[in-house]
């Protein structure tokens, strides 16, 4: 076959790319002409037989909480055991026990424990930056939405490290225990936060301990993966030094190892720490108390004012948490202090210890110090003002807000949409399987066929297919920006160094506080979405692709000046397909953040699988399908991750 | 090859008395099947066949050998030649594949892990090619570990410590920590590491080579100092020929796994087993390396002439001037017997060979 095919076809049609574009022009006519024939459109109302059975099932387990000695004796005891572990620390900074007016510690005590802890483990620059950014949240009108993220944060930072980082040392140390987690890894990193909630509140109900949980199922891969690499990357020498001394299995990893990993460890609390509280935030959606809530109000009445405070004082939050860890990480990588400097600093943090404890005891007697108060707190006046600042924008900037939108929607989205979507089903996943086969093997085909058809099954293929309209043109918008800016800045130091700060705020933002200025701007829209997930997506993929442009050997590209390529010339020629792979890495990460935040975005209107996860989450008599679109969406993220990630792995 | 072998084997530098390290048959075979090669056909294969035949490396290949007491012996060889391999062998921090490996007496590849700890944290020590430090910790800390995993209290582990620190003379960096000190320096460290427990043997895995030139020959000579100063057996692995003539009592050379010549710098220098060991050597000018009774004219049946007189056993160049100054041949003295005479014409020749050499080169 493939001799035959070498032997008689033309070299032009053997390319890929002419493959690939000859497909989607058959598609496109054959679309037209089957237009609107066995798209399998489900009406909202309507169950298939599978969603029924989900809807059953979830109906029997809301029955069998009270009873069932599953429920009885591991989930609800494992419920409550979270339960009271969050609650300790919130009613330590966020919430007042019954009968008290205030939290064991007041708002002052709680800035400057803050302060303290944060000059403990870096420096009193980065506390002193810590303490403006909490003050920040209270001067937003959140200090208690705030402190109730913070508590819940630092409850599934702790428990998530707890697991996370013992998991993580024996994977990195044994290749077995690597192997098998390996997968889980994989599959917690391309699924979309918003399919845990449903099912975790089902076992759980509504409330702190889901929202933990979920939250913890979202932090833990992300700290296994690093601690893993921190103990996997270590140099083997030292180490084999430390055996040729004569040390125990055990000396080995607590003299040598862990001292030697623990800068790398702790960049882990810092990813786990930002993971957790861009969950948390998310959590609102199944009742955990904080910045979520009032977010997801904001979004859900369009109060602009409302949503831009409370998203504020999440950027605020994240960034404190972000320097703060990181400042940890730099300080654990410096050499200890001795002599004079060590006196100097243990002085310094008697002395803000006891300043500490003084303010705490002031925080639990003295009104001003207890209560943030009104005459810091300008949530009024910043509320309003990002609602007329968003009415002047959007009516001075109407062609880009309403037209640019429309013109969109109308002459892009809605074609693509209507090329997957309406569509015979058959014809769409012949279609994919066949690209699939093309850019990836026999292997991949097979797999996403197989996917593609339990979707068909499960019976959700219609929104399937909305949701993945959006997600293939966010990643297109997020693959032109991202190769665009990673090329420049893989260039060019003075781009890399105007980008970064852009870039570190988007890898350190939470997904949800993008949807509130982007509902602003567009309204809620499937442009919106997108662009939500363009804006999410962008920072990491510019962050691959300058990696690899950088990572092209300056010989290369000093040979090919030297030979008189123009600059175009140098980067489509070679500095482009030198780094080829770290275009298809960022592809595939774009796709994996795009698809995360896409399905968030039918809170500002994506419609899709999102919109009926969001539905289950809140009519019972949909739980069914809500579960099945969670479902679908792990199908449909696998797929698309597994054709992106054998393109780059041929290359 | 296996002829080498054998010659390793019956050739020990002990003189009758028990060696400190005696290695017999030592394999280490990596692959999926180390343990289905030695015995069988696949053994006499060549690497590359080996590798193609089954995908395993044979890195150390039916090595023996015997370290005297308080011996030098330096082993050299190219790159992939498994030198570290076989080093490693020798204390298991590389399990060997099959063979016998005895270290005063005692049977290594028999110990239990904890006796061979025990072993590890008192008697043998070792130096790493790129030093092995730990950065976390200062270096009075990094000297002490061995001790410190052995359960020595704090302060008589870090008195042990300052004694060597001054021994290699890095008074002063006690509370240092490894990046803050050159490489030279580094290696100093790691030298004092492996002296700290007054180990009985240490093997040093090629500890030069990541130096400068300049503070290599240093190190060099701090080696000769300290060996010359505690005697201590020493397994020393180099790629560099001056390196192991300058500290070497003996040299082992090895190629692609096996042992290929065992002997002094003299020996390898006049009598090469192959083309292999004569590339090594060639590099070397003979008038460095040889003795004057190796180039000494036996006196036959002629009298003692002069009274002028030589020890047997000094190195040629080292008199060069004394043999060209005086018109007449001088008498080489060996235990106070006259054995031989050596003039102009002798040196002449070696010489020739040397210049020839360079300028062929
Ligand atoms: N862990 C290992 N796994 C497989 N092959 C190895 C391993 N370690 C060394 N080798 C192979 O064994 C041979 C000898 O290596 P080595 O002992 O490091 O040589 P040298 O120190 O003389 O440069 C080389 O071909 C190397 O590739
Ligand atoms: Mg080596």
């Amino acid at each position: 076959m493939k001799a035959w095919v070498d032997e008689h076809v033309p070299e032009f049609f053997r390319r890929k790319w002419v493959l690939i574009v000859g497909l989607l022009i058959a598609w496109f006519v054959l679309g037209r002409i089957f237009r609107g024939v066995h798209t399998l459109d489900l009406p909202n109302a309507e169950d298939t037989p599978t969603t029924a059975f989900l809807g059953d099932m979830a109906a029997n387990i809301r029955a069998a909480r009270a009873e069932n000695p599953v429920f009885v004796y591991v989930f609800n005891p494992f419920r409550q055991g979270i339960e009271s572990f969050i609650e300790v620390i919130r009613l330590t900074i966020s919430e007042p026990a019954s009968g008290a007016v205030i939290p064991l510690i007041g708002w002052f005590g709680v800035l400057a424990l803050i302060g303290f802890i944060v000059f403990a483990t870096s420096n009193w620059r980065t506390s002193l930056l810590s303490m403006v950014l909490i003050l920040g949240c209270g001067i937003l009108g959140m200090w208690t939405y705030s402190m109730d993220t913070l508590a819940l944060t630092l409850g599934a930072v702790i428990l998530s490290l707890a697991i996370a980082l013992p998991i993580g040392i024996w994977a990195g140390l044994n290749d077995k225990v690597m192997t098998a987690v390996r997968p889980i890894l994989d599959l917690a990193q391309i699924t979309p936060t918003l399919v845990y909630l449903a099912p975790l509140a089902l076992v759980f109900l509504i409330g702190v301990a889901a929202a933990t949980i979920a939250t913890m199922i979202y932090s833990i891969p992300i700290g296994i993966r690093i601690t893993a690499h921190a103990i996997r990357s270590l140099h083997n020498g030292p180490i084999e030094a430390a055996e040729s001394m004569g040390s125990t299995r055990w000396q080995k990893l607590t003299k040598v190892q862990l001292p030697m990993a623990k800068r790398t460890i702790i960049l882990g609390v810092n990813q786990t720490t930002l993971a957790a509280l861009s969950f948390v935030v998310i959590a609102a959606l199944i009742g955990a108390p904080g910045l979520g809530e009032p977010i997801v109000r904001a979004l859900s009445i369009r109060s602009i004012g409302d949503g831009v405070t409370a998203g504020l004082a999440v950027v605020l939050l994240a960034i404190m948490l972000d320097r703060a860890t990181t400042a940890a990480v730099v300080k654990s990588n410096q050499i200890p202090l001795t002599g004079q400097p060590l006196l100097r600093r243990r002085i310094g943090l008697i002395v803000a210890g006891i300043a500490t404890i003084v303010a705490i005891l002031l925080s639990r007697q003295q009104l001003w110090a207890a209560v943030f108060p009104d005459a810091l707190n300008f949530n009024e006046a910043i509320g309003g003002g990002a609602d007329s600042f968003t009415e002047w924008f959007t009516s001075t900037f109407y062609f880009f807000t309403t037209t640019f939108n429309e013109t969109f929607t109308v002459y892009i989205l809605n074609p693509i949409e209507y090329l997957l979507a309406d569509s015979p089903w058959y014809l769409t996943v012949i279609m994919i399987s066949v690209i699939a086969a093309i850019i990836g093997g026999r292997g991949v085909a097979l797999l996403s066929a197989v996917l593609l058809l339990l979707i068909v099954w499960i019976g959700l293929w219609n929104d399937t297919m909305i949701t993945l309209t959006q997600v293939l043109m966010a990643t297109v918008i997020v693959m032109v920006i991202g190769v665009a800016l990673g090329v420049a800045a893989g260039r060019s130091e003075k781009v890399e160094r105007v980008l970064k700060p852009f870039l570190d705020a988007g890898q350190t933002l939470p997904a949800f506080v993008y949807l509130v200025p982007v509902l602003a701007l567009f309204g809620p829209t499937r442009f919106a979405a997108i662009v939500c997930g363009v804006f999410y997506a962008a920072p990491v993929v510019v962050r691959i692709v300058a990696d690899g442009v950088r990572g092209v050997p300056k010989e290369m590209v000093e040979a090919a000046i030297a030979s008189g390529s123009s600059t175009t010339q140098v980067v489509t020629k070679v500095q482009l397909p030198a780094s080829k792979k770290s275009l298809l890495l960022g592809a595939n990460q774009g796709l994996i953040f795009v698809l995360a935040v896409v399905i968030i975005g039918a809170l500002v209107g994506a419609g899709g699988l999102g919109y009926l996860v969001l539905q289950g989450a809140s009519k019972p008599e949909l739980q069914g399908k809500g579960l099945a679109a969670g479902l679908a969406i792990v199908l449909l993220g696998i797929v698309m991750d597994r054709i992106a990630h054998s393109s780059a792995k041929r290359s | 090859m296996t002829t080498t072998t054998e010659n390793a084997s019956t050739d020990s530098g002990a003189g009758g008395k028990e060696p400190a390290i005696s290695v017999r048959n030592l394999w280490k075979i990596f692959g999926p099947t180390p343990n289905a090669i030695v015995g069988t056909p696949f053994a006499d294969l060549s690497r590359p066949e080996l590798l193609k035949e089954t995908g395993c490396v044979a890195a150390v290949r039916d090595i023996s050998f015997d370290v005297a007491d308080g011996e030098v012996f330096v082993v050299m060889g190219l790159s992939g030649s498994g030198k570290s391999t076989l080093v490693r062998c020798l204390t298991r921090l590389i399990e060997p594949t099959t063979g016998q490996v005895l270290i005063e007496g005692e049977d290594i590849l028999g110990a239990s892990a904890s006796r061979l700890r025990q072993l590890r944290r008192t008697k043998f020590s070792m130096v790493f090619q790129h030093f092995g430090l730990l950065p976390h910790r200062s270096i009075i800390d990094n000297i002490a570990y061995s001790l410190e995993v052995n359960g020595v209290k704090k302060d008589k582990r870090h008195a042990r410590a300052n004694e060597v620190i001054e021994l290699v003379g890095l008074t002063g960096y006690a509370n240092h920590y490894p990046e803050q000190l050159s490489g030279g320096m580094q290696q100093r460290v790691g030298l004092a590491r492996a002296l700290a427990v007054n180990p009985e043997v240490m093997f040093l895995d090629e500890p030069f080579s990541a130096l400068d030139p300049l503070i290599r020959r240093d190190m060099q000579n701090e080696i000769v100092r300290l060996h010359h100063d505690l005697n201590t057996t020493m397994v020393f692995i180099t790629h560099d020929l001056a390196e192991a003539m300058r500290i070497g009592d003996r040299i082992a050379i090895m190629r692609d796994g096996a042992m290929v010549q065992i002997g002094t710098p003299t020996e390898l220098v006049l009598n090469p087993a192959d083309d292999y060991v004569a590339d090594f050597t060639n590099d070397i000018p003979k008038s460095h390396v040889l003795c004057v009774q190796d180039i000494a004219r036996p006196l036959g049946d002629r009298s003692v002439s002069t009274t002028q007189a030589i020890e047997s056993d000094v190195i040629v160049r080292s008199v060069m001037h004394r043999i060209m100054s005086d018109p007449d041949p001088i008498n080489v003295v060996k235990n106070g017997q006259v054995i031989g005479v050596v003039g102009r014409e002798e040196l002449t020749t070696v010489f020739a060979e040397d210049i020839n050499k360079e300028l062929t080169a």
